[in-house]
């Protein structure tokens, strides 16, 4: 399923695109650990982290960056994978964001060298 | 039945909100025992705790009583409080309806397993005191215990390691085969909060800050789980016993009696400590002039400065100043060590705060000789411990020791007991003799040219992290003009001999150190002719003659020690022996305030009573640390000049003149307040319920691993501040447990716009963890108390006799 490559004229080069899910996850900075762990468990092989940014949820608006308090902070992940890798990270989160504040948001995309967001024994 | 382990991790890390993290003795911070209810009212907060951890949340009717009868408790105060809260009583009926508290509750039901697992976990945490530590703890804690759990007889059914579950996921689908996802977290919450103290050990472990420990032990929370349920299988016990109080409903009531109580406690401290503020000042001429101080120190907020701080300044042409006691710098230390081995690496920054620096001790240019005098001597010592550690645990040595050895260590004892003034003045000639690493080393303040090692932080700081570091300094303490030819930063810390809790003494900035290197690095950085250039370029004008030296106030024996070469001193040789007499003498006016407060009798010299407390080993409070705490205030010190606030304020300076966007304010609220917060929490709730929050009596003490404390020979690991810290004795307590006031002065707009964009720090004030109030300059200094939600009433008594504390039914 993930991989329906697609051919895609750019600047007269010819690259294969293939299908996989985008996850990116905003949660308070003394969350950060465990997402880290849930993305390693899951067997992301990769993810980017953006830590103390900004912005208004329902709890009110957060400022970022703070200099004497690292805990406060928002973060931010996004990584990509197949779809397994996906629902496993959702179920990890679900659970948590009953009860701490955080979003996620999954979407399609489309990355060209696959072997970069699959591991390596599949 | 199978288990998504994602899901499980979930359910956990939901569970483990309820225990807060619980650091090792070496590093003892001040946290919050009820941090993870901190996003609930803080009434809700109190009866959830209460139901899990089965500890009181208000002071007990004879702390309340014992206040009234001090004229703590204002009448009139308390009658409105009860009045709005719809109690018809008044207030002597109030207090004499006040709930009783049960202050033994019945063991637990699954006490059993509470003993079990304590006994391995104490055995996996030995971090260095076991003679025979337990093997294969770097494989994780379930891993370990599952190959020595055949071993235990207290658990029935195991006869091999085959017996038990392969893998901590198989722990789990074995114990929740049947039981539903949503029942999962209630159970987990039961089995964590049951022994808060390894549990918080196991959070702090968790944090991925501990960095060698966590290679050497790693253990997470559902190790400790798949542990303890397998255990409660195996002896027959259900998963959540019939008593279990994580399924207790709370039902917050603010309007109880003891909250309204508390609450008018609470008000009359606040609105004295406001009387005085805005007491028409008489104050001395000093702020009036424009003479130039002879020197300007600068202390760390914590409480106990105050005292110092007071004295100090009625003795001369000084000026204090308060600023966070890990002066900005977020850093490592490394101590000095002999020869080429590497120092003791510690944190030396806020539990809020994750160090970006290493500053190490090296020895300073022509010091050379002092050092190695100090390495022979330090050799020597160290071949003497190691033979005495070797001669009294090796098997056949160990009884010939005792005889060869025991009429010395008897002798030596003795002295320590009946003498421990000739102690404290023998440590002292010592040190004069053979002075110590602070004397003959420098801090690596500079970036140097060979590459940092892979598992240190890097050494030293960048030019433009030096400017950012001072000016940081300044901004936040809004002082950008007039310097003191002498400009003293002083870091604190604590001494006291044969005391687990001495982190607890010491700097709670500096993550429980003494505060000395942090002060170093920053005079050290504020020397720095490039600094200064770039400082003046942004408005700090710091004068030629203006010299930064560091400092370390003994809050035990309130001694500045000021580090500086007394063969070449960088200052007037006059003026420093000034400085040095007027500390010495202020030392005397502040032990003299302090020693009454810990023992009635009456001292004809206070100060030596303070180097005997500092150097007997028997002593159970060498000081009292951080008690009493109340209020924090952040301004100029010109507010709180010549008041006698007892020791009882934090006191952050600002001058909101030199803040118009709110930053410098905006990081005084989101860090030290914070940890200030912290610090309070600890002390009220180690107070209300000792034994439950605290860690009870130091008599009964054992030090478990070198990592915590138990009382008795095993348990839990007790979390909080023991009785002697806190209590005058087993029933009076001398901490008044308050919820910290926070009093600031600064413009409400500008508090305003800090409060909308900092969700976290409004939480703390709408939720009632903390009261705030501003002064606002613009206003004449008129005092607008917070309102839960976000509103501002005036707290003056003229303008409003019946300002509303709680909101209206």
């Amino acid at each position: 399923m993930t991989d329906q490559p697609q051919d895609t004229e750019t600047t007269g080069k010819k690259h294969r695109l293939h299908s996989l899910k985008k996850i990116e996850i905003i949660v308070r900075g003394e969350k950060e650990k465990f997402v880290q762990d849930l993305l390693e468990e899951c067997g992301a092989t990769g993810y980017t982290i953006h830590r103390d940014i900004a912005g208004r949820g329902s709890h009110g608006f957060h400022e970022g960056r703070l200099l004497f308090n690292d805990r406060a902070g928002l973060v931010m992940f996004f990584t990509v994978g197949d779809e397994e890798m996906i629902d496993c990270v959702m179920d990890g989160l679900t659970p948590l964001f009953e009860k701490s504040s955080g979003v996620m948001f999954v979407s399609e995309t489309q990355v060209v060298r696959l072997e970069k967001f699959l591991e390596e024994d599949e | 039945m199978s288990i998504e382990i994602s899901v499980l991790r979930g359910r956990i890390e939901n569970a483990a909100e309820a225990v807060g993290p619980l650091w090792p003795l070496r590093t003892f911070n001040s946290a919050n025992p009820l941090s993870g209810f901190e996003s609930l009212p803080f009434h809700e907060a109190v009866q959830r705790a209460g139901h899990l951890f089965r500890g009181r949340g208000y002071p007990a009717p004879d702390v309340f009583r014992r206040a009234w009868e001090r004229g703590d408790i204002d009448p009139e105060i308390l009658q409105r409080q009860l009045r709005d809260a719809g109690h018809d009583l008044d207030p002597a009926a109030a207090l004499d309806a006040l709930p009783r508290h049960d202050s033994s509750p019945a063991e637990a039901e699954d006490e059993r397993l509470n003993r079990i697992m304590s006994k391995w976990l104490a055995a996996f945490f030995d971090h260095g005191q076991a003679a025979w530590p337990m093997p294969n703890r770097s494989d994780g804690f379930f891993a370990s215990w599952r190959i020595l759990a055949p071993f235990d007889r207290g658990i029935p059914g195991i006869r091999q390691t085959s017996d038990l579950p392969s893998t901590k996921l198989d722990a789990f689908i074995e114990t929740l085969d049947g039981v539903p996802e949503e029942e999962w977290e209630t159970i987990f919450t039961h089995h964590l909060a049951a022994l808060p103290g390894w549990v918080g050990l196991i959070r702090w472990q968790g944090r991925g800050t501990a960095g060698e420990w966590e290679k050497a032990k790693p253990i997470t929370l559902g190790g400790y789980l798949a542990v303890r349920l397998t255990v409660a299988r195996l002896l027959g016990e259900p998963l959540l016993p019939k008593d279990a109080p994580a399924n207790g409903e709370a039902n917050p009531d603010t309007q109880t009696l003891p909250a309204v109580v508390l609450a008018a406690w609470e008000e009359t401290y606040r609105h004295r400590l406001i009387d005085d503020l805005t007491e028409p000042p008489s104050r001395p001429s000093v702020d009036g002039t424009d003479t130039r101080p002879d020197a300007q120190l600068v202390f760390c907020i914590d409480v106990r400065s105050e005292i110092l701080r007071r004295h100090l300044e009625g003795l001369g042409p000084y000026e204090t100043h308060g600023y966070a006691g890990f002066f900005g710098i977020p850093m490592e230390h490394e101590s000095y060590a002999p020869g080429a081995g590497v120092g003791e690496r510690v944190k030396a920054c806020p539990p809020i705060v994750d160090p970006r620096h290493r500053i190490a001790e090296r020895v300073a240019p022509g010091c050379e000789h002092e050092a190695e005098a100090y390495n022979d001597w330090a050799g020597i010592e160290g071949t003497r411990r190691t033979l005495l550690k070797t001669l009294k645990k090796d098997v056949a040595a160990a009884f010939g020791f005792v005889e060869g050895s025991g009429g010395f260590y008897g002798i030596a004892m003795a002295l320590r007991t009946l003498l421990p003034h000739r102690v404290f003045d023998g440590l002292k000639s010592l040190r004069e003799h053979l002075p110590g690493p602070s004397s003959f080393t420098e801090v690596t303040v500079d970036r140097p040219d060979t590459p940092d090692p892979d598992d240190a932080l890097p050494l030293g700081l960048s030019p433009e992290v030096k400017i950012v570091y001072a000016e940081a300094a300044f901004r936040l303490m809004g002082w950008t003009d007039e310097f003191a030819p002498i400009v003293v930063f002083t870091g604190h810390g604590s001494q006291t001999p044969n005391n687990p809790f001495k982190s607890s003494l010491d700097c709670g900035a500096c993550a429980g150190n003494p505060g000395g290197p942090n002060a170093r690095v920053l005079a050290a950085i504020c020397n720095e002719p490039a600094v200064r250039d770039a400082l003046r370029s942004r408005g700090i004008h710091i004068p030629e003659d203006t010299v930064f030296l560091a400092g370390q106030h003994n809050t035990t024996t309130d001694e500045v020690t000021l580090f500086v070469d007394d063969e070449d001193p960088p200052v007037d040789p006059g003026a420093l022996e000034r400085l040095r007499d007027d500390l010495a003498a202020a030392r005397n006016g502040a032990t003299a305030e302090r020693v009454s407060s810990m023992d009635d009798r009456m001292w004809a010299d206070a100060t030596r009573e303070t180097e005997r407390r500092a150097a007997d080993w028997s002593e159970t409070r060498p000081e009292w640390g951080l008690a009493g705490n109340a209020a924090f205030i952040v301004g100029p010190r010109r507010l709180t000049r010549n008041l006698d606030l007892r020791g009882r304020s934090f006191l952050h300076s600002y001058d909101w003149r030199v803040d118009d966007s709110g930053t410098a304010l905006e990081t005084i609220l989101t860090g030290p307040l914070v940890v200030g917060e912290w610090i309070n929490m600890q002390y009220y709730f180690s107070t209300v319920d000792n034994a439950v929050y605290g860690s009870g009596s130091k008599v009964t003490h054992n030090v478990s691993g070198k990592v915590g404390v138990v009382q008795g020979n095993g348990g839990d690991l007790m979390t909080g501040l023991p009785l002697q810290s806190l209590y005058m004795d087993d029933e009076v307590p001398f901490h008044d447990p308050l919820r910290l006031f926070a009093v600031l002065h600064a413009p409400v707009e500008r508090v305003e716009m800090i409060l909308n964009r900092q969700d976290t720090l409004k939480r703390l004030f709408d939720h009632g963890w903390v009261a705030l109030a501003i002064m606002d300059p613009e206003e004449n200094d008129r005092v607008m108390r917070y309102q839960p939600g976000g509103s501002w009433a005036p707290m003056s008594v003229d303008e409003q006799p019946a300002a509303a504390v709680l909101p209206d039914a």
